[in-house]
């Protein structure tokens, strides 16, 4: 009995960080995509807000009816900001810190001034849910905790296998990796550097603009502004806690969505711990995620040198340099 | 074979660099205000508008001063940082914890004003400093890249600042913004002004000490040669970690410090939520504007401020708040390709004895 | 890839090829003939053009003028793909090698023939294939990272024979080699050829061009100043072709006795990884001498030189000078007792290239009275001191405001090296103080060493060009594997034997 209390508290504060923590994996994963190939974008929070509020365009002003439209539509805009990203990087290869905070301030303010009109207005076009595990819809936990939208499953399964896959059982993968790791030896194998550079950071740009249209066609669902609140940010730090590695990504999104529904559902069943009661708790978990990445990036990086050894770290050694193949 | 052509520079000249970001920066707002068209706004007429805004009253100038405080003070850590090459992105974090030390302090503590004040400003000072200490040790010893690690500290301080305000530091009796009780202290008012009170004075001389300490000490030399190539200042004999500790303690001390001077305004004198509009950004686009030139930075600083107050105005007119930060985005690209761009110069396209076809062979 | 070349034509020719960098000439009109089957020796010093010439063949730069023949056909490489798919490979001095991937992944890296899904058990076995058909070994699991330099070279060259590459480039393969490593790879040169391929050998070093290859092409400023058969030729000849006029440095060698300034005694390091790099070296510098200390790279000379200046401890051991203990000294008190410091990587480690010529010249000797005052730097007192440095130096540089950066490579090094000469007063040490000089440049630094050691300095000198150890020294330490296996008077110094200690052979 105590243990299938246990169990239910557990599955439910999972079945709710899975819709909430989407976003971040996706845009964790269009991250890493371009972190892979050694492009850092700091613009996760700007494309987001674009991804959501072309979303918003498409389904309001444009009326389209599939949300499958209007996510790819998202995507398309996320995109097209990633264009100007990976010009400014890979082709006049500037500051990638100083381009990415560009990327994310130009895009939360594009976002948010595109959607002043649209505040609140509710959201019709919507993703539903599936459940292809027909046999559990009982109507009870198991059913919250499998019963979600296809966008799901595709961010949490189908995405990070295909990336996993690519990364580390195909040709193409690991030319990509050569390029993050080490440009310069890439380019001499005959790997094109600045198309794998340009190409990924973009496909990210748009896979991380998918989690800011999920975020208005099926979670919320309704634009609002600063939608991204942080979001971007902890996607940033959920690749670094990940080391790199597609379904820990998911992973971490996970931790980061439970910490999150852990609050409502502590509040909804009045739990309590001894010095962290009602909203002292809530604010303890959101401030929980960062603190426990930033332990999760110095932790290794101490051991590391106090035993004193030097192995190459999970960060692509190349991010974010510039790569230029006649500098002397 | 014959034309121009652009060619690379191994570095250029800190003069050449400095001009090539402020039109970087230009450019950005012609960007702007051709985005700000497509949108269906008029440019010209909110240009004018929130030239008005800032330069038409003596409140308008008081305005854009009383914003530069917070931005000038961020701008001067980041920039301090910068010449170490090391991107200090969590100055919002430590502007927050001085104000939140500061509150701490105004609340708890009695006595006479000058003694609180002095002590908000002592603990603001150690408060920042404190908050960046662990990036600045894991950067210094453990070699862990400092952007991330501050980064994520800003959040921290984002929460603990909403927990002050609605929860243990909570003004009971506010009614519509919810926010920490007020602290019962205010710096003395700048003679002449309104509004404005010392803590102008404190950027201002911070860059005056700053500008001082790298023309003419070996400290700023150090920093310099550590910036320029950490190897050779091992090679001078430069204890590059210990010296990065400390800087990097520096600014965060200098970016808490703002965040007392902010909360010590008349009328501000409580935390809340929305307590710092972003400052640290705002900061850092003024600290890549000046490329670390701490006299870039106060030019900078006054320019992102006026700018920041014509948002604020301009909101009355419909202008979202947010269009500021698409603003600034496109001054960041702009300034990041103006570096760029400084790294190139055009040069005439060659043409060598050997361009001549040469003898087919037998 | 299975196009057969046609009869009669040379693998690759180049006409008139020139490149530029910042307006100066780094290849100028070169013409260049590489036959089937041969190994074509292309010789030079730093900075002749050798490498520049190889990386337009590879695809890496593209000529700005002249022409290149494939087979007899015209081509041009827009980019080290175009290179590999026209047969050509290259097999780089600094390795191309991504250091956190397998021996097997890197050898698939960038290759059309590499199947589409890979395993590592794939990847493995396509390796282990190869290198039992080429006879070249490495663990294909292995990370490069682990693997030792002669290892990662192999892998290098095993690449591009997967690849087909008719032309092997191998740019300065020996100077990471050992003796015996070296004698490996010219076997390997020697088999290739033989079959059919043609191998293109850069190198500095004489004896080995004189020993591989077929015929020899010598650079000179960029320019092609001949092309011979090797067979008949001499060393004296190649090196006047190669200079452009007779060593004229005379160095006497001296036996020097009175007691040493400069003692270390059971020293031992680690290097960068934490993996121990010195052991139990016992060396004594004398007043007015030289100490050469010879060996292949990466045998401890690195650590020897920052040990020595306290820029790396000890794991144990002591070093003294004038009889005080400086082995836990700061590399600023080091400096401060007259230890100067040429190091290896000039720019990486001895300046700053974005700073201006004053604060360099000042970069090692700032903390003294003469350049500050309590916590002020005197900065015009900084400016008369570069100017002075600068004159004395005989550094070329449009003042001492402009970048350091903006200096070409043999005013760089004067500065250094004029700037760590004044602050040798007792001991001097000089790791590979002329790599990359062009002749007049070199001679200047030679003598400015000459001149330390004739005032009195100890000096140790580092080189890894074993003719200029000989040149220049007074007695010559040979480094093993981080040991000195033996310490000879240079006078009587056979060439052969250092040789074969430089491989371990004792």
């Amino acid at each position: 009995m105590m243990l299938a209390l246990i169990d239910n508290a557990f599955l439910s504060v999972i079945a709710a960080a899975i819709p909430a923590s989407t976003v971040v994996v996706l845009a964790a994963t269009g991250c890493l995509l371009g972190e892979r190939v050694g492009v850092l974008n700091l613009g996760q929070e700007g494309l987001i807000g674009v991804g959501a509020v072309y979303g918003v365009i498409a389904v309001t002003s444009w009326s389209v009816t599939s949300p499958w439209i209007a996510l790819l539509l998202g995507m398309f805009a996320a995109a097209v900001a990633g264009v100007l990203f990976a010009v400014a990087v890979v082709v006049f290869r500037a500051s990638q810190v100083l381009a990415g905070l560009a990327l994310a301030l130009g895009g939360i303010g594009l976002s948010n001034q595109l959607g002043t009109n649209r505040n609140g207005t509710p959201i019709k076009v919507l993703f539903t849910e599936v459940n292809p595990w027909g046999a559990f819809d009982d109507g009870g936990l198991l059913e919250a905790f499998l019963y979600h939208d296809p966008i799901v499953y595709i961010a949490y399964l189908v995405l990070p296998a295909i990336l996993l896959f690519v990364l580390f059982h195909t040709r193409h993968g690991m030319n990509m990796r050569a390029v993050g790791e080490n440009p310069a030896a890439a380019d001499a194998a005959g790997v094109s550097v600045s198309w794998s550079r340009f190409g990924y950071t973009v496909l990210g740009c748009a896979i991380s603009g998918a989690g800011g249209a999920y975020m208005v066609l099926s979670f919320t669902p309704t634009w609002s502004p600063d939608i991204a609140r942080g979001r971007g940010w902890v996607a940033l730090a959920v690749v670094i806690f990940a080391g790199w590695k597609p379904f820990r990504v998911v992973a971490g999104a996970l931790l980061y969505g439970a910490m999150i529904s852990l609050d409502a559902t502590a509040q909804a069943r009045g739990w309590e711990l001894p010095l962290l009661k009602g909203s002292n708790l809530s604010f303890f978990l959101s401030m929980l995620p960062f603190l426990v990445t930033l332990i999760a990036i110095l932790v290794p990086a101490g051991a590391a040198k106090l035993t004193s050894r030097k192995v190459p770290t999970a960060a692509p050694a190349a991010l974010a340099i510039p790569y230029s193949r006649e500098e002397r | 074979m014959s034309g121009f052509r652009l060619e690379r520079r191994v570095d250029a000249s800190p003069q050449a660099a400095a001009w090539s970001r402020v039109a970087g920066a230009v450019v950005a707002l012609l960007v702007s205000g051709l985005v700000l068209l497509l949108t269906g706004r008029n440019p010209i007429t909110i240009l004018f508008d929130a030239l008005d805004a800032i330069f038409g009253s003596q409140r308008g100038l008081e305005g854009t001063a009383l914003r530069a405080v917070p931005i000038l003070m961020t701008g001067l850590a980041v920039a301090l940082s910068l010449r170490m090459k090391v991107w200090n992105i969590g100055s919002d974090g430590q502007f927050l914890m001085g104000a939140f030390a500061a509150v701490g302090v105004g609340i708890h503590l009695g006595g006479p004003s000058w003694f609180v004040l002095i002590v908000m400003a002592l603990a603001a000072t150690a408060a920042g400093a404190l908050w960046i200490a662990v990036p600045a040790f894991a950067r210094a010893h453990w070699d862990v890249n400092e952007i991330i690690t501050t980064l994520l500290l800003n959040f921290v301080a984002v929460q603990l600042v909403a927990w002050a305000s609605l929860g243990f530091w909570r003004d009971a009796g506010a009614a519509v913004i919810q926010s920490t009780e007020k602290v019962p202290v205010v710096l003395p008012a700048l003679p002449g002004t309104e509004q404005l009170t010392v803590a102008l004075l404190v950027p201002l001389a911070i860059a005056v000490v700053l500008a001082w300490v790298f023309r003419s000490t070996k400290v700023g030399f150090e920093i310099d040669i550590m910036g320029g190539n950490p190897r050779a200042a091992v090679f001078a004999g430069i204890n590059v970690k210990r010296r990065i500790l400390i800087v990097m303690l520096v600014t965060g001390a200098i970016a808490g410090l703002g965040g007392m001077l902010q909360l010590s305004a008349p009328g501000a004198q409580a935390l809340s939520p929305g307590f710092s509009a972003q400052f640290g950004l705002s900061g850092f686009i003024v600290a890549a504007l000046a490329g670390g030139s701490f006299r870039g930075v106060i030019v900078g600083g006054f320019f992102i401020a006026s700018m920041f107050f014509a948002g604020l105005v301009l909101q009355t007119k419909g202008l979202s708040v947010f269009i500021i930060f698409g603003i600034y985005g496109i001054i960041l690209m702009g300034v990041a390709l103006g570096e760029v761009a400084a790294k190139y110069r055009i040069v005439k396209a060659m043409s060598p004895a050997g361009v001549a076809p040469a003898p087919v062979s037998p | 890839m299975s196009v057969t070349p046609a009869a009669g034509h040379n693998a690759i020719e180049t006409r008139n090829l020139s490149k530029l960098f910042g307006g100066v000439a780094a290849l100028d009109g070169v013409d260049f003939d590489v036959a089937r089957g041969e190994v074509h020796a292309l010789l030079g010093e730093n900075g002749a053009g050798k490498t520049t010439l190889s990386n337009i063949l590879s695809g890496i730069y593209r000529a700005d003028a002249g022409e290149l023949l494939v087979d007899g056909a015209v081509s041009e490489f827009k980019n080290p793909a175009q290179s590999i798919e026209a047969g050509i490979g290259m097999v780089h001095q600094h390795f191309k090698l991504v250091p956190t991937m397998t021996v097997a992944e890197n050898m698939h890296l960038g290759w059309s023939e590499t199947p589409r899904i890979i395993s590592q058990k794939v990847l493995g076995e396509r390796a282990q294939a190869l290198m039992d058909e080429v006879g070249l070994r490495v663990d294909p699991q292995a990370k490069v990272w682990q693997l030792s330099v002669g290892e990662q070279q192999r892998v290098e060259i095993l690449r591009v024979l997967a690849r087909g590459a008719r032309l092997l480039i191998l740019d300065e393969p020996t100077a990471v080699l050992t003796a015996v490593e070296a004698r490996e790879l010219f076997d390997v040169m020697r088999r290739l050829a033989d079959g059919g391929r043609s191998v293109v050998f850069i190198s500095h070093k004489l004896r080995e061009v004189l020993e591989v290859s077929d015929r020899v092409t010598v650079l000179r400023n960029g320019q092609r100043v001949a092309t011979r058969a090797t067979e008949g030729a001499t060393v004296n000849e190649l090196a006047r072709l190669m200079t452009g006029e007779e060593r004229s440095l005379q160095v006497e060698h001296r036996k020097v006795t009175g007691d040493p300034i400069l003692v270390l005694k059971d020293v031992n390091a680690q290097n960068d990884r934490g993996i121990p790099a010195l052991h139990d070296i016992d060396l004594a510098v004398r007043s007015g001498e030289i100490m050469g200390i010879a060996g292949v790279s990466g045998n401890g000379q690195t650590e020897l030189a920052q040990v020595i200046t306290g820029l790396r401890p000890l794991t144990w051991g002591t070093i003294h000078l004038d009889g005080v203990e400086i082995s836990r000294k700061s590399v600023r008190n080091i400096a401060d007792l007259g230890v100067g410091h040429i190091p290896e990587d000039r720019i990486g480690v001895g300046m700053v290239a974005s700073a201006p010529v004053k604060d360099n010249a000042a970069l090692r000797s700032y903390w003294g009275s003469e350049l500050s005052s309590g916590i002020r730097l005197r900065r015009n007192a900084v400016v008369e001191f570069a100017e002075r440095l600068v004159e004395a130096g005989r550094v070329r540089t449009r003042s001492v405001f402009a970048t350091a950066g903006q200096m070409s490579g043999g005013n760089q090094q004067r500065l250094v090296a004029r700037r760590e000469a004044l602050v040798a007063s007792r001991v001097l040490v000089a790791a590979h103080p002329t790599r990359g000089l062009d002749v007049n440049a070199t001679q200047e630094v030679q003598s400015s060493i000459l001149e330390r050691r004739d005032a009195g300095c100890a000096v140790v000198f580092l080189s890894d060009d074993l003719d200029e150890v000989l040149l220049m020294s007074d007695r010559i330490a040979v480094l093993y594997e981080g040991r000195v296996v033996d310490v000879v008077s240079a006078a009587d110094a056979e060439r052969e034997r250092l040789g074969l200690l430089m491989g371990g052979h004792v």
